[in-house]
């Protein structure tokens, strides 16, 4: 064995050898014999550019030029191979040969094609679950930084939202076919082969296939799978010369919406009203005079009387952001390998922005045949995401934007800083490193050894293990300083020159907070897989086991009173009463026991059946078991069906239901662990006694409850799939039925307060999510002219079917036999036009015109608690879909997606009046005592009135939108003369996200649902990858 | 070969997978206690204890104070106090009262938060059933039994003080018990406090080793206050305020006699005061001494003074954000860059006597045009007004202000009308150039408890809040002393009290004795959570819940002044001020007010409730 290591190690070395001198090592090939040739589309006879032509079994090749020409030196008895993407892979022996023209065909359809599954493989001919898979290369036409946000629009039954534009968190949430708990929703996300890995930073060069499991067919994930599963493959070698691939690109990035806000002249007009309405007696023009207003509309005073936009002083037009990857591949039938490193950058929106992201990437993915039955492969993937901000939150900052008083300058005309919003803060300097940093380093190292066997001795037999180790670093240094904010009295000239003053702000002295994560988690796993076919039948079986468990490990450190701000070290911070340091752990273990059984007879008749026993340590009771079970009918490959509907190439109808275990019990922002045991927790904060100790307090996190238990996911799926007209076309669609059990909620509803418990999750809740989702898919090509447009849609709708509910509320009122998410809120009618329109309806005590009316639901006459209603919109949109097109002309590609989403809606209640601006919207239409309006309400004041205080209709915007989601032009170059100079290929390209937008929303970017997040970004973005 | 190469590879790789301990999924919580460690342990029990100090006592000066929904002061931004105020609050609604985010201050005293804490009290009483630790100082375990009593007793004071009768719950549910349970009466509930605090007396010494635990003197302190409310008013005559209500026990006593529980009130005030540890803080002031100075000192001092009863400290090493207590910063004038809150209302400073004893009157023109001079010592002990002198302004507000004394006027050109601009604002107004959103409305900050010797705009503020002080004792016992018809025994103690503020002794009877001891305890106990439940169980709401007041100080000059005053520091002439309605504080009253609603949502939970009257 050991001597056998030896020898496999020295081939490796000698690979490597081969991949350092890969550019010479061509010239020491023999050659006997010249081949040229022309290939060509076996359709319509045109020549073909940029096919791969290899002599199989070496590294040796080329690739035809922009004619379709080829000229290679090769063994006379040599072999060659051609491919091309979307054509079928063809191998020609020269057989002493010298001219070779090849005709080839198009790939007809997807049949043939491999999906991942989970522990192993499927053809997409017998598959039998919901299963939609995206090839690597349509995922990297999208310039986002974050892969999560490429996924929008593509994959049918994945629903994705972007919340946050900010960079370093500006991940979309993922909901495979929406929400389907009260609980944690988020779908089970692997990575060649390991659970629980994340997908946000992944590097989209580096993706081999994407597969989103959406039905039972997740089961065979168990634990963590009843949300779906995201599969995930990286690239790996292919036998054949290396190919070194060089893409780079920048872009240009600038906010999709950037709100429109009140000028100086309407705010003060509007501060002036709600003086008038406390105070009528006053008049008109009790804060701001009519002079001072005249001065904020001319502009003849920025000293005094300035005009601030905020959006504009704080945000640059377009920001940066770049991309740079390089990729190795190739390999012998002994050894393959690809390796790849990547750098990006992503700068914020705002001038001298202190918050940026960039990362640093590193895969290797080797595998080696140690004999022809074994083979072992080993991944490391490392990755540095760097993360860097001001130390004023992104949150308060654009809080602080939309509170900025257009009255009040973000600059004095002599450039120093305006005074501040609140605080200390003033966006146009907390955005900036004005105020220290908060950098935040995250280290990801990700490794997987894998071993595959096939049985000699048992044909059909193989076994797999995998072990991986996957560990996580973390290191942030928080770097607080002191900055300055410019204040004038009004009267203090010098030299006929207003003179500011600056005043320290936010803290005194300089501290530091260090922080520290050491994070593990390990998988292994072994699965053995028999195949075996006899006569007309195929069977398929797959048994296995997998574990996993990690720790988490965290502690920071802090100082305060530094010196000097010159050194930002820990040491250099005093020694006093308020340096503290914290710290903590926690670690998690599950196990499950699974198999599969395939059965088809003819690839005609399918079946699946998977198991899976689980257990994990958040139950006493450890262990559940779950089974699916899925079956499919290829109609078309009946005889009947084929002789009378003969333009299907291929037609199946497909049903599964299954159950999966769900333990992610989720509320309160955390993972609720233990909650079987009584335990008693320290709180974060203390309680002093004797003027100085800090005691600690220690409080009952929750009543125990002993029999909680898994959370049950049972899930009903049928479709079908369909390729006609020559596989040109196909159309392929689902409808589901979810339905989740013993949903792990607390009863907080029905169990008085008077208790004073604090309640456990009880397995109480009962949820029912259906939908469908569709994808028709045309491909076709005239000539040179290729194209492919696809067009997907879902649906997905939820309702609460039994849960936690008050007893005694009205029916419209409650949430069981409704949405998740769905809130209660008065319903806005209207406007009290008149005080006689006050008069004449119910109305909150209190009310005068100009006020937002509340509809008397349950017509009382009274307007009280028991007028509002539950709405049954949430954040989450219910029909989401995409039409991409791809077109390629000889040298010439591009792509478009459009990308659309319904049914959802933003609460969108801004801090609007002494303490912050209007929304120019608000603003301009308000109602006033001179021009009443009957839709909008007059000017208020913070949450004064109880149409700001009570949650209701008039805030709630729907948010449908469709956007040009992305679009991508691409030229490829490959000349005669490039390749003789070891380039097969240059290829340009431009391509942009979040280009154009209808909705009907204006105030805030469709996708978000708050007005205080960061904006989601247009990008711009020119690139060039170098293939050779 | 090839064939044991495999079969080794096969080995190797089950070995690793199973090579695993077989409780693989019994993992140990890594952060938290279990129950069997913490009830053996007295060290956690302490630490449990410690808990409810926490949540029975809270945050007495956060952003929002008691004080703001009362008669005493208005909050600047307002949110939805004002609401309250107009008595607009109803059982789906507590109107600001409610708003989690904001107020942690009111939060606690919710139904919900104060039940959570009654809860961990049963607990500590469940768990320690029959429990033995050795090696353990003997007085550990009874002390720590008498601090839960008390602290029962303080969650459920405060329940009686907002709902009147509620449910007694004394045992600890667990999730399979029946939850519904109806209100106990008032004098049920008022048995229960009592019986706590007996209990804790018992059990608790008169000086603890830790201090700002709950002492002896602290149980039997309560038990006054408990008892001199339980004889007020708002118990006796609900038909004035609740006429026809179906439960009037829930509300108050429906039999016996109000003179019995007055007796009460005052032997347990008695019981505080003849414990002989206790007495006023510099009771004696000698001429010439600032007892002024001497108010401001002892409200932020450190240690327990012979006055303490029940202290509560503060650290300023956890930040705590809004939920923090930080008088210095939530209160301090907007030109040091404080945030203004909890201003003093204009009919609280009205109140300040004369040095003299006579009282202040705007319709005096004398008073109006000087009215900050020649007030008693509380006067400049608790409030700030224009042109006091107080701490050294922040370093980019000393050009503005070199004097460090408080701008809430305005300067105007010489024959200015009443809305033209002024030619210089106040630095502590809402027109002045520091914060101008953070300052207060009505011409008046707060001094008590404010700590000027730090700067709040970065340091936080940690004197100690005292919940219990001997002044209140003497109080407690006058009131019960002048409805008992004693008024020689009130004038007494009410005296030693005007001594200690060096005001000339009273000598009033009857009617007028009463207004002279309610006025008295305004002003003593301003801003000490006293004046809220003070309104409600006298039943005056109307007479509190007005249109309030502030005040409009100008000045003039025919001068282009370059500053608020004048470079010698003298004032541009004598202020011009006036008296005026605060705007958009327009309260109001309604009697349903005098208890709190209890939630629908929690009437919907617990059929057996009824709810308070008028919601």
């Amino acid at each position: 064995m050991k001597n056998y290591l030896s020898g496999w190690a020295g081939k490796a070395k000698s690979q490597v050898l081969v991949l350092l001198l890969f550019l010479t090592s061509f010239s020491l090939l023999s050659a006997q014999v010249t081949v040229t040739g022309t290939v060509t589309g076996a359709e319509d006879g045109m020549p073909i550019p940029g096919v791969n032509i290899v002599e199989k079994g070496t590294a040796h090749g080329t690739i035809t030029d922009a004619d379709g020409r080829f000229s290679l030196e090769v063994p006379a008895d040599a072999s060659l191979v051609f491919s091309f993407i979307g054509m079928e892979t063809m191998e020609v022996a020269v057989g002493g040969r010298t001219v070779i023209d090849v005709s080839m065909t198009s790939t007809t359809t997807a049949l043939d094609e491999v999906v991942v599954t989970g522990y192993g493989t499927a053809s997409r001919a017998t598959l039998t679950g919901a299963v939609a898979a995206v090839q690597g290369d349509e995922l990297k036409q999208s310039p986002t930084t974050n892969f999560s946000n490429t996924l929008v629009g593509k994959v049918p039954g994945l629903f994705a939202y972007n919340r946050s534009g900010e960079p370093g968190y500006d991940g979309a949430t993922l909901r495979i076919r929406g929400a389907n708990t009260l609980g944690d929703n988020n779908p089970l996300v692997v990575i060649d082969g390991i659970p629980n890995r994340s997908l946000e930073r992944l590097d989209p060069a580096n993706i081999e296939s994407f597969t989103v499991l959406k039905d039972a067919s997740a089961a065979i994930y168990g634990t963590q799978a009843a949300n779906g599963v995201i599969l995930i493959t990286t690239k790996r070698g292919k036998v054949g010369k290396p190919t070194i691939t060089i893409d780079a690109n920048v872009g240009a990035q600038q906010p999709t919406v950037i709100p429109e806000m009140a000028d100086a002249a309407t705010y003060a007009m509007m501060l002036n009203e709600i003086k008038y309405y406390g105070n009528p007696g006053g008049g008109l023009y009790q804060q701001y005079s009519e002079a001072d207003i005249q001065a904020y509309q001319d502009g003849s005073d920025p000293w005094g009387h300035p005009n601030t936009d905020w959006f504009d002083e704080v945000f640059k037009p377009w920001s940066l952001q770049h991309y740079e990857n390089v990729s190795v591949s190739g390999g012998s039938d002994n050894l393959r390998y690809y390796l790849s490193f990547g750098n990006r950058f992503q700068d914020a929106v705002y001038y001298n922005s202190a918050t940026y992201y960039s990362q640093q990437d590193f895969r290797t993915n080797i595998d080696g045949k140690i004999t022809d039955n074994i083979t072992l492969s080993f991944d490391v993937a490392a990755r540095s995401e760097n993360r860097h901000f001001p130390t004023v939150s992104q949150g308060n900052s654009f809080r602080m934007l939309m509170r900025g008083k257009p009255n009040m300058p973000a600059f004095w005309p002599n450039g120093d800083p305006g005074p501040d919003i609140e605080y200390g803060h003033n966006p146009a300097v907390t955005t900036t490193d004005a105020t220290g940093y908060d950098d935040d380093k995250n280290y990801h190292l990700e490794s997987n050894i894998r071993l595959q066997i096939e049985i000699p001795w048992v044909e059909g037999l193989s076994i797999q293990g995998n072990f991986s180790y996957d560990k996580r670093l973390r290191y942030r240094k928080r770097f607080e300083t002191p900055w300055y904010l410019y204040t004038w009295d009004g009267v203090t000239y010098e030299n006929g020159e207003p003179v500011t003053v600056a005043g320290k702000r936010g803290l005194d002295a300089p501290q530091l907070t260090q922080y520290a994560n050491d994070d593990y988690r390990m998988t292994y796993n072994l699965f053995a897989t028999y195949e075996h076919g006899f006569g007309m039948s195929n069977i398929k079986v797959m048994i296995g086991t997998e574990s996993q468990k990690g720790l988490n490990n965290w502690m920071n450190a802090f100082r305060k009173n530094y010196v000097a701000s010159d050194i930002d070290q820990l040491f250099a911070g005093a020694t006093d009463q308020y340096m503290s340091n914290d710290g903590s752990a926690s670690q998690f273990a599950r196990r499950s026991y699974f198999g599969r059984f395939n059965y088809d007879y003819a690839q005609k008749y399918l079946v699946e059946l998977v198991m899976r026993y689980d257990g994990s340590y958040m139950f006493d009771d450890a262990w559940g078991f779950f089974p699916g079970i899925s079956a499919g009918w290829r109609i078309s490959e009946e005889d009947f069906w084929s002789s009378s509907i003969g333009f299907f190439n291929d037609f199946k109808i497909r049903a599964s239901w299954g159950q999966t275990g769900n333990d992610r019990i989720y509320y309160d922002d955390r993972l609720q662990e233990y909650k079987f045991l009584t335990l008693y927790g320290f709180r974060s904060q203390t309680y002093v006694f004797d003027q100085s100790v800090d005691n600690k307090l220690l409080y009952e996190q929750a009543v125990p409850n002993p029999t909680v238990t898994w959370e049950v996911a049972n899930q009903f799926n049928v479709g079908f799939n369909s390729t006609f007209l020559d596989g040109r076309m196909s159309f392929e669609a689902d409808y589901f039925h979810n339905l989740r059990t013993d949903i792990l909620w607390r009863r907080n509803a029905s169990v008085p307060t008077s208790t004073g418990l604090s309640l456990p999750p009880e397995n109480i809740g009962e949820v029912a999510n259906s939908g469908f989702e569709f994808v028709a898919t045309w491909r076709g090509n005239s000539g040179d002219f290729r194209y492919e447009i696809a067009f997907n849609g879902s649906y997905a709708k939820n309702e609460i079917l039994f849960w936690d509910e008050t007893p005694g509320i009205p029916e419209y009122q409650q949430s069981t036999g409704r949405p998740m998410g769905s809130s209660l809120y008065y319903e806005a009618i209207g406007v009290f036009e008149t005080q006689a329109d006050v008069d004449a309806y119910p109305h909150w005590a209190g009310a005068m015109a100009g006020d937002v009316i509340f509809k008397d639901v349950n017509e009382d006459g009274v307007i009280d608690g028991l007028d509002r209603v539950r709405n049954e919109k949430s954040g989450l949109p219910r029909y989401t879909g995409g039409l991409s097109a791809n077109v390629y002309w000889r040298g010439l590609d591009a792509s478009i997606l459009f990308q659309g989403a319904a049914g959802a809606v933003a609460y969108i209640s801004p801090e609007s009046g002494e303490i912050g601006n209007y929304y120019n919207d608000y603003a301009v239409n308000r109602w006033t005592p001179d021009n009443p309006s009957s839709e909008y309400p007059r000017a208020w004041n913070r949450d004064n009135e109880y149409w700001r205080s009570q949650g209701n209709t008039f805030w709630l915007h729907e948010t449908d939108y469709l956007r040009l989601k992305n679009i991508e032009i691409g030229y490829t170059l490959s000349t005669p003369g490039m390749r003789n100079a070891m380039i097969d290929g240059i290829r340009f390209y431009a391509n942009g996200t979040n280009l154009l937008t209808f909705s009907k929303e204006k105030l805030i970017d469709p996708e978000l649902t708050s007005g205080t997040a960061y904006p989601l970004q247009r990008i711009v973005n020119l690139g060039v990858t170098l293939t050779f | 070969m090839k064939r044991i190469q495999i079969i080794l590879a096969i080995v190797l790789t089950v070995g690793l997978i199973t090579s695993c301990q077989k409780d693989f999924l019994q993992l140990e919580p890594l952060s938290d206690y279990s129950d069997a460690v913490v009830w053996n342990d007295p060290a956690l029990i302490e630490t449990f204890v410690n808990d409810i100090y926490r949540q029975a006592l809270n945050m007495p000066f956060s952003i929002e104070r008691l004080s703001d929904y009362v008669d005493e002061s208005h909050f600047t931004p307002d949110w939805d106090v004002t609401n309250f105020n107009k008595s607009l609050m109803t059982s789906d609604n507590l109107m600001g009262w409610d708003v989690d985010w904001a107020t942690p201050y009111t939060m606690h005293f919710r139904w919900g938060p104060l039940y959570a804490g009654v809860r961990a009290c049963n607990i500590f009483f469940e768990k320690m059933e029959g429990k033995e630790f050795e090696g353990v100082d003997p007085d550990m375990i009874p002390n720590l039994y008498g601090q839960v009593h008390f602290l029962r007793a303080y969650l459920y004071h405060y329940l009686a003080a907002m709902y009147g009768g509620v449910p007694l719950i004394d045992k600890a549910y667990t999730l399979t018990d029946e939850f519904e349970m109806a209100r106990n009466t008032y004098e049920e509930t008022v048995n229960f406090i009592v019986a706590d605090l007996d209990a804790a007396a018992d059990l608790l010494p008169e000086v603890q080793a830790d201090a700002g635990r709950i002492t002896k003197g602290a149980a039997m302190h309560l038990k006054a206050r408990t008892l001199l409310y339980a004889a007020s008013d708002l118990h006796h005559n609900m038909n004035t305020y609740a006429p026809g209500f179906s439960n009037p026990e829930l509300l108050g006593y429906t039999s016996g006699s109000q003179q019995s529980r007055w007796q009460a009130a005052k032997q347990a005030a008695k019981d505080v005061m003849d414990l002989g540890i206790y007495g006023l803080y510099e009771a004696d002031p000698a001429p010439g001494d600032s007892i002024a100075q001497t108010f401001v000192d002892y409200f932020i001092s450190y240690g327990y003074e012979n006055e303490d009863i029940l202290l509560q400290y503060f650290t300023p090493k956890t930040d705590e954000g809004w939920a923090g207590y930080n008088p210095a910063l939530y209160c301090g004038p907007n030109g040091y860059h404080n945030w203004g809150n909890n201003v003093p209302l204009g009919e609280l400073v009205d109140d300040y006597e004369f040095k003299d004893g006579t009282s202040f009157d705007w319709g005096n023109p004398d008073h109006a045009a000087d009215p900050y001079t020649g007030r008693e010592a509380r006067f400049y002990a608790t409030i700030l007004y224009e042109g006091a002198e107080w701490r050294v302004r922040p370093s980019d507000v000393q050009g503005i202000d070199p004097w460090n004394r408080i701008q809430v006027g305005h300067v105007y050109a010489e024959g200015a009308g009443p809305n033209d601009d002024p030619l210089i604002p106040g630095v502590d107004t809402r027109k002045g150039p520091i914060e101008d959103w953070n300052g207060g409305k009505t011409g008046y900050y707060v001094r008590k408890f404010v700590d000027p010797s730090l700067d709040p705009q970065y340091v936080k503020q940690d004197v100690p809040f005292r919940h219990f002080r001997y002044a209140e004792t003497l109080l407690n016992y006058a009131e019960a002393c002048i409805e008992l018809g004693e008024e020689g025994e009130a004038l007494t103690y009410i005296n030693m009290i005007r001594k200690r503020a060096g005001q000339p002794d009273i000598s009033a009877s009857g009617d007028e004795l009463k207004e002279a001891y309610r006025h008295e305890r305004r002003i003593e106990m301003a801003y000490e959570d006293q004046r809220f439940w003070d309104v409600r169980r006298w039943l005056i709401g109307p007479d509190a819940y007005q249109q309030t007041h502030a005040v409009d100080i100008r000045y003039y000059t025919n001068q282009q002044p370059g500053n608020y005053r004048q470079p010698d520091g003298s004032t541009w002439g004598d202020p011009v001020i006036t008296e005026i309605e605060n705007p958009g504080d327009a309260r109001a009253w309604l009697d349903k007010c005098y208890f709190f609603p209890i939630y629908r949502d929690e009437m919907n939970k617990n059929s057996l409730l009824v709810q308070n009257p008028g919601y």
